[in-house]
């Protein structure tokens, strides 16, 4: 409870320019139960705020596109794989 | 077995065939010769993306300095994301503005490619090493701590290396969106 508490306070009296950093970092690994609901109460009355974290969420939705399109796409072509095959034999030999 | 997964990635980042061949071919080489060092810390999968990742990076400093001597890749120092505003914050930290509303993503399949084609173009005007990483983590949705081990980054150096490209992406974006103008137009 002390370390939600102490969490929290901390983010909510954040400069805005940290709290942009804690929400691409919350992307990445999960934050803290006190710093996540420091978030949530600081962008109720940061439209600045409010504003970049959904461009992040466009971002992330705009990157699952991109990798649907990446997965649609075909595998390594067979003379491609051939060509490899030849040289990992190649150098395989020679060292 | 990861030969298509390889394929596609350096594909994608360099939609040149030659290239993408080229990439696979030196990851292959450079895995066999560093397989007896592989600590099993990520999957096999990663590490072989983040040996790519490496190359693809490689392949783009080369390709910028052969055909921009001297051109810098965007960054989020040298841009903001509104047209009134010099920086995206204040002296103390605070919005400098607020940005604007973007369109709409669920207008349409096609819009929604088109935005998504504007992404890939911004990621390529990343530095190199920052675009690979943000196609490891935000593209192929690699968990941060098998990216850190596949790129060799602390934790704290993959949160900033993501967080200045994700800002970049952002205010590069803008621009694509027609939101705002280049500094200098």
């Amino acid at each position: 409870m002390i370390r939600f508490v102490r969490d929290m306070a901390r983010v909510l009296t954040m400069p805005c320019r940290e709290h942009a950093a804690l929400f691409s970092r919350q992307l990445d690994v999960p934050l803290s139960r006190g710093e996540a609901f420091g978030l949530r109460l600081h962008i109720v009355y940061c439209g600045g705020c409010r504003r970049f974290r959904s461009h992040l969420r466009h971002l992330q939705s705009l990157g699952r596109a991109l990798a649907e399109q990446a997965e649609s796409q075909p595998g390594l072509p067979a003379d491609v794989r051939e060509r490899i095959h030849a040289r990992v034999a190649r150098e395989t030999k020679k060292n | 077995m990861h030969g298509d997964i390889l394929w596609r990635f350096a594909l994608a980042r360099t939609r040149s065939n030659e290239a993408a061949e080229e990439i696979v071919q030196e990851t292959v080489l450079a895995a066999l010769q560093a397989f007896d060092a592989f600590a099993g810390g990520s999957s096999e999968r990663t590490w072989l993306l983040g040996i790519a990742a490496n190359k693809i990076a490689d392949h783009f400093r080369r390709v910028r300095r052969a055909k921009f001597p001297g051109a810098r890749a965007i960054s989020p120092d040298a841009t903001c994301v509104c047209d009134t505003c010099r920086g995206m914050f204040t002296a103390k930290g605070m919005w400098a503005c607020v940005a604007r509303k973007w369109p709409d993503l669920t207008l349409s399949a096609t819009e929604k490619l088109e935005q998504a084609e504007a992404l890939r173009a911004c990621i390529d005007a990343l530095p190199p090493g920052q675009s690979e990483a943000v196609w490891l983590r935000d593209i192929l949705g690699i968990p941060a701590s098998e990216v850190c081990k596949a790129m060799s980054l602390t934790d704290t150096n993959l949160w900033s290396r993501m967080h200045r490209a994700r800002v970049a992406l952002r205010s590069c974006l803008e621009t694509k969106f027609g939101l705002r103008k280049e500094k200098g137009k």
